[in-house]
């Protein structure tokens, strides 16, 4: 059985997806009426301030996420019996699926000058952009680090107590070691969200001195009509984000694994509890005064006329359809190139199989939009695109989802792999049913939040289905555009809410369907 | 699902002609916006109206703006499935008629209401309107009575406005600046900005940070007031009208030289100048007819305020200058 084959198959359908309408939208730049605008980037004073201020308000953004979201995950391992943690949890894989433009009109209903916290016109500008970008990314962050206090050992927390560690040396010898495997990912994939953030700091930005390089391609693509000068801008995109990445994961430490049970920590005295729900309190009122404020507003609005449209209902269906296959897509592909990478780490091959990773995440980056007008660029002489809108969406969105399968995967897989591989192999456990007797009952849980995830992301996408949309093939997110831009912003609240309703429910059933039933939620 | 079911369905389709050669009705592809084709949107209605007349599907496309549209059909080309393209503005004209993908379309608009003369005989259009800054009468008391005013007054109104390179309102302030200040316009821009509480990526988000009360002002149309007036029976909302006049959005369709079916498509047109079409426009669209009819305007129209002198620059010089302009209030903006 080949490991190799099925990852080289994924790798090289990602390069296609990428590198092809990237080709094709070249291409088209050296056809006759079409040149190439001035792209000496350095002499630009205004693109060289793009240029900046994205890394920038990215690095920022990554810190501001991650940094707090540490000690909030931390804060969830240790106090495994507080009450709603699995509600609480839940709630915090909501953000993510905020189209921007109604995250937006959350921070406004809190921190805008009629908010709850008003911080009047200091919220344009970097500070807007930051308070947006925590709000999304700090949950995610917390979702992603937390399965790693799982991951230690039982013998090591009893260990621990014996020794008489204190919660310092706890977090020195135990936690710290484990957390590094999933930190340098986790920022790497934060950054990348924040680096191609668009409506979000375009909107909060206050002008255009916010503006980033996501903005200079759309820009390219769209108002200019200049596809050379989008591809080059998201080339050097894509560069930047592989610089990042080098640094980053250059202090991921693979942790030696061992043979053992996880076990939830060992209780702790009561002025740490009260300092950990103090914490959890302060991030969850946090992440939950936006999404109250959607849910407010909404209630406020005309529900049973929105509910009783038929146009909401295809929307659903819709929605639902392209959540479920992207995430089907995203997690299949995702699977492939993690038993890979898995199998590659295991053998010593470390570079080989952050190579592997990176190859999965970094796609990221690349605009949709981009990918999308390339491959309408490549397809429309032969079909009639209509016909593939849903295809071309939910590839794309698979390969959204992709570095987020790969954060919530990855690690778990490679454990698995580590403790598990030369068992199966002297006892012949291959194939199929190695994975419905050993990798599913193991890694349901971590493969439910995968999917969960990937759904629900692509489910909030607007970019891409916007591109081709036509009227059969609105989503909810589109319809709360196509609501707001007809003055119905009430409609537009409860639309809103239902997406958001939507997204906890399908979160929670694939979770628990996939993920099992199980206390101990990540 | 349904792009799915119509792959499948046009396979059937196929199947079932090769045993019953029975024609189907002809299907005339529409080419428009978004909130054209929106369950609000005038779309709905004109597709009914119009099959009723023609013995034909109208098969409407929402693209998300003009710029997208023309952009499609440019990597369409001759391959386009597109009959109509209905929503460009009098900012795209120029360079959707140098694209050559459009055919003259021989009709006479008669009974404009457009300010202007229309010269155009490869586009015609189908509603207009004026951007204005629309304000709460409750908050603010007195309003700016001039872009001038709105500019220099730097204790005056704080105002929500869009990116020219994302979104129609945001090009038509930069030319309607251009209009009154002419060479002037980046230092005038220098002054208004501190009063910019943001700069939107469309309409939607300005609009909806307006309503939350983030800014005394924002960039929207005239007609905007209508809106709440009609549909929400809320007059608190209006335009300011400035004395320097109000810049103009004119908003056209036009038939493709590629389209197999020039006949239906000059009907469409014919149709899109009709009473029919026309009266649907005020309380879908929000904008003004581009015919002129006592019937065809709401009773409340007659509160919005008089726009007069229309403002438009030549469309030969937006094309020209278009990106130079926005180059420069780029680098005034992100000061």
């Amino acid at each position: 059985m080949s490991r190799r084959f099925p990852a080289f198959l994924v790798l090289a359908l990602l390069a296609f997806m990428v590198l092809a309408p990237m080709a094709g939208l070249l291409n088209l730049g050296s056809l006759p009426g079409y040149e190439m605008t001035d792209l000496r980037f350095w002499e630009s004073a205004y693109l060289r301030r793009v240029f900046f201020f994205s890394v920038w308000q990215a690095l920022l953004s990554a810190l501001l996420s991650v940094l707090p979201a540490i000690l909030v995950a931390r804060a969830f391992a240790l106090q495994p019996d507080l009450p709603l943690r699995r509600a609480l949890l839940r709630l915090f894989a909501l953000p993510l699926v905020v189209p921007a433009v109604v995250a937006v009109m959350a921070v406004v209903s809190v921190y805008g000058s009629d908010g709850w916290l008003p911080l009047g016109r200091s919220l344009y500008g970097l500070n807007g952009i930051l308070i947006a970008h925590v709000f999304f990314n700090l949950p995610l962050a917390v979702r992603l680090l937390l399965p790693q206090w799982q991951a230690i050992p039982r013998h090591h927390w009893l260990l621990a107590e014996q020794l008489g560690m204190n919660s310092w040396q706890r977090w020195r010898f135990l936690e710290w070691p484990m957390l590094r495997e999933a930190l340098p990912g986790v920022v790497l994939l934060v950054f990348m969200l924040c680096l191609t953030s668009f409506a979000v700091v375009l909107t909060l930005g206050g002008g255009p001195r916010s503006t980033t390089l996501e903005v200079a391609i759309y820009q390219s693509l769209r108002f200019d009509f200049d596809p050379a000068r989008a591809v080059v801008l998201a080339l050097l995109q894509l560069g930047l984000c592989l610089l990042v990445a080098v640094v980053t994961l250059k202090l991921q430490r693979l942790p030696e694994v061992e043979i053992a049970d996880s076990a939830t920590p060992t209780p702790i005295t009561a002025l740490h509890k009260a300092l950990d729900i103090a914490l959890i309190l302060a991030a969850t009122v946090y992440v939950g005064m936006p999404l109250l404020s959607v849910l407010i507003d909404a209630l406020d609005g005309p529900v049973l006329s929105v509910l009783s449209s038929a146009t909401l209902w295809r929307s659903i269906a819709n929605t639902l359809l392209i959540g479920l296959s992207a995430a089907l897509l995203s997690v299949s592909a995702g699977w492939f190139l993690l038993r890979y990478s898995a199998g590659l780490a295991y053998a010593g091959h470390t570079r080989g199989a952050r190579l592997v990773d990176l190859a999965g995440s970094i796609v990221y980056v690349v605009p949709p939009l981009v990918i999308g007008t390339g491959m309408f660029v490549l397809l429309s002489p032969h079909v009639d695109v209509f016909d593939w809108v849903f295809p071309i969406v939910i590839s794309i969105n698979a390969l959204m989802g992709l570095p987020f399968v790969i954060r919530c995967l990855g690690p778990a897989m490679r454990q698995n792999h580590a403790r598990y591989h030369r068992l199966c192999l002297s006892i012949a456990l291959l194939g199929w049913h190695r994975f419905r007797y050993l990798e599913w009952p193991l890694l349901r849980r971590p493969l439910g939040l995968a999917i969960a995830l990937v759904t629900v992301l692509a489910m909030g996408d607007l970019g891409v289905i916007a591109l081709f949309g036509s009227p059969a093939s609105a989503t909810l997110a589109l319809l709360i555009y196509q609501q707001l831009g007809a003055y119905l912003i009430p409609q537009a609240a409860v639309t809103a809410m239902l997406l958001l309703l939507l997204c906890l429910a399908v979160y929670a059933l694939l979770e628990r369907l996939i993920g099992g039933n199980s206390d101990a939620t990540y | 699902m349904y792009s799915f079911l119509r792959g499948t369905g046009k396979g059937l389709a196929l199947l079932l002609m090769s045993f019953n050669l029975q024609a189907a009705p002809p299907n005339l592809v529409v080419y428009t916006y978004d909130s054209f084709t929106s369950e609000w949107g005038p779309g709905p209605q004109v597709k009914v109206a119009f099959e009723a007349k023609c013995a034909c599907t109208l098969e409407l496309v929402g693209l998300s703006d003009g710029v997208a549209m023309l952009n499609r059909l440019r990597l369409e080309g001759a391959n386009s499935r597109a009959d109509i393209l209905l929503g460009l503005d009098t900012n795209l004209t120029a360079e959707a008629r140098a694209s050559g993908l459009f055919e003259p379309h021989r009709l006479k608009l008669q009974a404009s209401a457009l300010p202007g003369p229309w010269r155009d005989d490869t586009f015609l259009p189908y509603d207009f309107g004026y951007f204005a800054f629309v304000y709460n009468r409750e908050k603010l008391t007195s309003p700016p009575a001039s872009l001038r005013q709105l500019v220099d007054d730097a204790n005056g109104a704080s105002i929500l406005i869009q990116d020219p390179r994302t979104s129609t309102p945001g090009l038509g302030l930069l030319l309607w600046m251009k209009a009154v200040f002419g060479d002037e316009a980046d230092q005038a821009w220098a002054r208004l900005s501190p009063r910019v509480v943001t700069v939107s990526k469309g309409w939607s988000e300005a609009y909806g940070l307006f309503l939350k009360g983030e800014a005394d002002m924002v960039l929207s149309y005239t007609t905007s007031p209508a809106y709440h007036i009609i549909a929400e029976q809320d007059s608190r909302y209006a335009a300011a009208p400035f004395s320097e006049g109000h810049y103009q959005q004119i908003e056209v369709a036009g038939m493709l030289r590629s389209s197999r079916q020039k006949q239906l498509a000059g009907e469409f047109l014919e149709f899109m100048l009709s009473e029919d079409f026309q009266k649907i426009i005020p309380t879908t669209n929000w904008m003004y007819p581009a015919v002129a009819g006592d019937t065809l305007l709401p009773a409340e129209f007659a509160e919005l305020i008089d726009p007069s002198p229309a403002l438009l620059l030549e469309e030969t010089q937006v094309a020209r200058e278009r990106k130079a302009w926005v180059d420069e209030w780029l680098e005034v903006m992100s000061q």
